[in-house]
């Protein structure tokens, strides 16, 4: 052996070195760790969660035409929707839009057939629930995640 | 009664030397509780320190940044089943923690917490420290025998290995700072106040040591320059393997064997393995404290600053009334730090429990504090005082190297301790020897 990596050895250069970077990471300001329910994470912008159904912003009714595009996209077949001719107007409109997302993979190819802005994957991600079930339906849809705020 | 026990504490003696049965009983009853709050306060350091070197948070729920963590985990160790494998050998695994506590608290009889703070002064202390800590590799092969099962049996297979082997460099190291205790003709056994001097002769009474240290005005770790650091160094790396911390914790490797000898072991009698592994890291940085870092000595002992009278308070240096006041300005220091926890703690009632439960420790921690700068407390906390910071720096320390050094192979282990400290600690000691007498 050498004689400067002996030296190395013989005065734990190394070890201290790394024992340096570990005394470094111990600032505070160095934690990752984020306390979920108290803070809350940034989700990227491309991430796909669960569907949303926009509505239109100014008159509240739903962007939808029930074109049924997503339900043929959706290499699952979990899109279920359901509409009826609107007598007066002529126009399709929309009474039920199901997904189970139990079953969802989150490709979002029905996001890319909607011809509409309607269908969209949000940055929702929490859908847990305290029943078996997981057919989200219009209204929560529509109405996006409510997630409890904890105070901290 | 009460004479008797007055008597005691005008002699600058430990209870043990006194014959004083009744102070040795609550110095042991003292030592068995601070050690095992020691352990606590230690469990608590170790997730926080370890979490924070790993960039993550540590416990944060139960208490404020998870203070109440150690209690909570107490209690459910505590309620757990007792669980005892069908095929164990039942009074061998029954008798493995036991033993393994009683080894790792007996050590404590001779640590000096001061020259008056520790239960007995031995002559042959170290020895008896050695000799007893190296018991606790028995219990370790006991759990792993009377277990019945592989891992445990692999697990304690590798610790006694590894403890034999790291035993003979740590007893070489301990060698090298007994024989310094003779330089000088400052070694005799200084039982009785120095009167009765053997000259140049060392001494193995942990007391004894200290007091040598003390008479050649230096720590043993300065002395003779290189070699005392050596020997500390040999020492320092010996007993990190002694007591099975990483990277030398192959004995319980996790990622290899579950948990070592205590995989099957659950609920009290594993939270007495706990509890002995972690006395056995207060017990090991004891000894290393002792034999080279002064003891309960203060740093610069020997300075002791421009004389200062206060009245019916303090008369002498104005560096020994600082370092003095020093344990309770600690003291005070953690109180603040209490309530300013407390101004922090958000305002709603969830938080009103905790907010109360840490005035209250704050409160407490400043009484404490008041009674320590009372002049007869004042003079015998200092020892103490001084002990446990050297103690508490070689337990970050444990948690330092746990969190930045990875494990060593088994083959590595050995060639470390046989081929890497075993000479250098035998040419440490006969350099230090030959450099002894020709002084």
């Amino acid at each position: 052996m050498s004689l400067a990596p002996l030296l190395r050895k013989m005065f734990f250069v190394d070890l201290i070195k790394g024992m340096a970077v570990t005394f470094h990471y111990q600032d505070p300001k160095e934690i990752y760790t984020e306390q979920y329910p108290l803070e809350r994470p940034e989700i990227a912008g491309r991430y796909r969660g669960l569907p949303r159904l926009n509505v239109n912003p100014e008159t509240q009714e739903t962007l939808c035409i029930a074109c049924d595009l997503c339900a043929l996209a959706c290499p699952e077949r979990l899109i279920v929707i359901r509409s009826e001719r609107n007598a007066a107007s002529k126009r399709k409109e929309l009474t039920t839009w199901t997904v189970d997302a139990s079953r969802c993979m989150f490709c979002g190819l029905c996001e890319e057939a909607c011809p509409t802005d309607c269908l969209e994957l949000s940055q929702d991600f929490e859908f847990a629930t305290y029943r078996r079930d997981f057919v989200f339906g219009r209204e929560r849809l529509e109405r996006g995640p409510e997630p409890t705020v904890y105070r901290k | 009664m009460l004479a008797y026990l007055q008597s005691y504490l005008s002699q600058p003696v430990t209870p043990g030397e006194a014959g004083n049965y009744v102070w040795a009983t609550i110095y042991v009853v003292a030592v068995v509780i601070g050690v095992s709050l020691a352990v606590l306060a230690m469990n608590w350091i170790e997730r926080k320190a370890l979490a924070h070197m790993q960039v993550r948070l540590g416990p944060m729920r139960v208490g404020p940044h998870g203070l109440l963590q150690p209690v909570a985990d107490a209690v459910k160790l505590l309620i757990k089943e007792d669980i005892m494998p069908e095929g164990a050998d039942k009074l061998v695994f029954w008798a493995a923690p036991v033993m393994i506590i009683i080894t790792a608290w007996t050590t404590f009889l001779v640590v000096p917490f001061g020259r008056e703070h520790a239960v007995t002064d031995m002559n042959i202390g170290i020895l008896f420290i050695l000799g007893v800590s190296s018991l606790s590799v028995l219990s370790i092969v006991m759990a792993g025998w009377a277990s019945n099962s592989h891992y445990p049996l692999l697990g304690s297979l590798r610790s006694s290995a590894q403890m034999v082997s790291y035993e003979v460099a740590m007893g070489l190291a301990v060698i090298c700072a007994i024989l310094m205790t003779g330089l000088g003709g400052t070694g005799m056994y200084l039982r009785h106040g120095g009167e009765t001097a053997a000259l140049g002769a060392g001494t193995l009474s942990m007391i004894g040591i200290v007091q040598a240290q003390a008479a050649q005005g230096t720590w043993f770790i300065f002395k003779l320059f290189p070699l005392g650091l050596a020997a500390f160094v040999i020492f320092a790396i010996a007993m990190v393997a002694e007591t099975n911390r990483a990277p030398f914790d192959l004995p319980e490797a996790e990622s290899e064997l579950v948990a070592g000898f205590h995989t099957e072991y659950s609920g009290f009698r594993w939270s007495l393995f706990m509890l002995a592994e972690y006395s056995g890291m207060v017990a090991v940085s004891s000894i290393a404290v002792t034999l080279w870092l002064g003891g309960w000595l203060r740093p610069f002992a020997t300075w002791h600053g421009p004389p200062i009278v206060i009245p019916h308070y303090w008369q002498g240096g104005a560096l020994d009334f600082a370092a003095s006041l020093l344990p309770a300005l600690v003291v005070f220091l953690l109180a603040l730090v209490c309530f300013i926890g407390v101004a922090r703690m958000p305002k709603i009632p969830v938080f009103r429990i905790q907010a109360a439960g840490l005035a209250a420790l704050g409160g407490a921690l400043g009484l404490v504090g008041l009674v320590m700068l009372a002049p007869p407390v004042r003079d015998r906390v200092q020892d103490v005082f001084w002990f446990a910071m050297k103690v508490a720096g070689f337990m970050y320390l444990f948690i330092w190297y746990r969190a930045t050094f990875p494990r060593y192979r088994f083959d590595q282990l050995m060639k470390v301790g046989w081929k890497g400290l075993l000479p250098v600690a035998l040419g440490v000691v006969i350099v230090t020897a030959v450099v002894g007498v020709l002084r």
